[in-house]
């Protein structure tokens, strides 16, 4: 999931860069106020590796 | 070293908190408590709401007229069982059952609350002044049994939730009862016309058992009560009065102050008192006005919701056994309608549903909680587990891909001159609990938004200091 963040932030994909410091392995220092969009974004990422379970027909 | 204290989540839903009568009276100023213990009904709920280990305290002390030293209650609870005794100890300090007294000779000793004392020993072994609602009544032409009261309680209590999920086909309730949705946070004023609709707490508030969700309404309701002019004492002394009456039974309005028939009314409009009339002069309490604050939940004996209608299968269809729109409402919080019939409803639990269920602040275990809350009796049968563990875990995994991150609110500190000043500075963070991260090798180091004023004027002195 890290990665998928520096592609975001390296892609200017929210419009911007968000990263302001990369800390180690597992912590990124990001700026507050992308958060929403960002958990948006996310959102959508998981929309896209998901698959529907359930059937609905009869 | 990586992250050592998690900072203040964000972005998650708050659950809603529902305090229970001792967290609510802790949470009173003691004159207010002091007030409260002027009445026998409020002492007798409070005595019996302690955790055993205290009722035998208090009541060891009850007819002892001077401070007992600290060492000598301490002494009555098993060596093995300290923190528990401290526990109590902390309890019956906070709800200002006893207080501190030094004992002649200048020991730490505790002394019940006089008025405490009086008026709990006036509960149990009789005197005092009658309760306002015992007053001889003649009979009722038209008594009222204790199914059509439940049935009664169902339909009222039924009434508010169905304007909350907003299905137009019931009864409207009154604008005070809006005003109490609407001050606790479980509905709020639309931006664009003023109508209420529901909030997070709302849907959590749905979920809910009912006896919870009666008293919550309650401890609301009291938040409001004195900007109504009703007097908190009195209405709360009321509402134990009615826990310790008997359903089925009707009692005397006789004798009651304005404020209190208001009160009454109030009561009446949410079903935790039947009136026939507002001045019929008699009021039956209901089961619900029982249910409060003794912490069981004494279910209603007709509630159709205590008989499970839900059947969950494997393939993430629910089945509902219901009449009920509310329960439809509720249902559809969460899944995907397919078919309705008569008596029945087809609906599926999809990601999107309950993802839709999740952005409205519900949780997954809320979910869970309520269909297993009100589960089909054949489920139940086939237990346990009652619900299938593949759609629980679903559930569960749905939220879970939501929280992918965990977000802290932190300020950053970076570019020390020397490793020891690192150290110092960390080393300070640490100890007031104030750090989320660090690296030795980077001199960086992430505190919590709270602890950086403190940090900020720690380093200000340390580098003055040193210089």
């Amino acid at each position: 999931m890290k990665q998928f963040l520096l592609h975001l932030d390296e892609t200017f994909a929210l419009g911007r860069k968000f990263i302001i410091q990369d800390l180690d392995e597992r912590h990124l220092f990001i700026s507050a106020d992308i958060l929403d969009i960002l958990q948006s974004k996310v959102d959508d990422l998981m929309d896209q590796i998901s698959f529907p379970l359930a059937e609905k027909g009869i | 070293m990586s992250n050592t204290i998690s900072g203040k989540n964000l972005l998650r839903p708050t659950g809603l908190q529902c305090k229970n009568l001792q967290e609510y009276l802790k949470s009173r100023p003691p004159e207010v408590l002091n007030k409260l213990y002027h009445n026998p009904p409020i002492c007798l709920a409070v005595f019996r709401e302690l955790p055993v280990i205290a009722k035998h305290y208090v009541m060891r002390l009850l007819f002892v007229e001077q401070p007992v030293p600290q060492a000598v209650i301490a002494s009555w609870c098993s060596k093995l069982h300290f923190e528990e005794h401290q526990k109590v100890v902390l309890i019956l300090n906070e709800l200002n059952v006893w207080k501190e007294a030094s004992i002649p000779g200048g020991l730490p000793g505790w002394i019940l609350n006089t008025t405490f004392k009086k008026n709990l020993k006036i509960v149990l072994l009789g005197g005092g002044k009658p309760w306002t609602m015992s007053n001889q009544l003649e009979i009722d032409s038209k008594p009222r049994d204790v199914a059509f009261l439940d049935s009664y309680a169902l339909e009222r209590w039924e009434c508010v939730l169905h304007y909350m999920v907003g299905s137009q086909q019931q009864e409207g309730i009154s604008a005070d009862a809006v005003r109490i949705l609407l001050h606790a946070g479980l509905m709020k004023r639309d931006e664009a016309d003023g109508s209420p609709v529901i909030t997070q707490a709302g849907f959590q508030f749905l979920l809910l058992e009912t006896a919870l969700q009666v008293w919550y309404f309650i401890l609301q309701y009291l938040d409001t009560i004195e900007a109504r002019g009703l007097d908190l004492v009195e209405c709360l002394t009321f509402l134990f009065q009615l826990n310790f009456s008997t359903l089925g039974k009707d009692y005397s309005t006789e004798g009651m102050s304005e404020g209190l028939l208001t009160f009454l009314q109030h009561l009446r409009e949410f079903g935790l008192v039947y009136q026939r009339k507002r001045k019929a002069g008699r009021f039956y309490p209901t089961r619900l006005a029982l249910n409060i604050a003794t912490g069981q939940n004494k279910p209603l004996s007709r509630d159709p919701e205590k008989e499970g209608y839900i059947v969950v299968e494997t393939n993430y269809r629910v089945y509902a056994y219901t009449n009920s729109n509310l329960q439809v409402a509720l249902l559809g919080l969460f899944c995907e309608m397919l078919y309705r019939f008569p008596n029945l409803v087809v609906s599926i639990l999809t990601r999107d549903s309950v993802r839709q269920a999740l952005k409205s602040g519900i949780t997954a275990a809320q979910i869970v909680g309520y269909l297993q809350q009100h589960a089909h009796s054949k489920m139940i049968e086939a237990g346990p587990p009652i619900l299938p563990p593949t759609i629980v875990d679903q559930i569960k995994l749905w939220e879970n891909e939501r929280n992918r991150f965990i977000f802290s609110e932190g300020v950053l500190y970076s570019q020390f001159l020397s490793q020891t000043d690192f150290e110092v500075l960390r080393d300070h963070a640490l100890s007031t609990g104030v750090l989320i991260w660090q690296s030795e090798r980077k001199r960086t180091m992430v505190v919590t938004k709270a602890g950086h004023d403190d940090v900020k004027k720690f380093w200000k002195r340390y580098s003055k200091g040193s210089s």
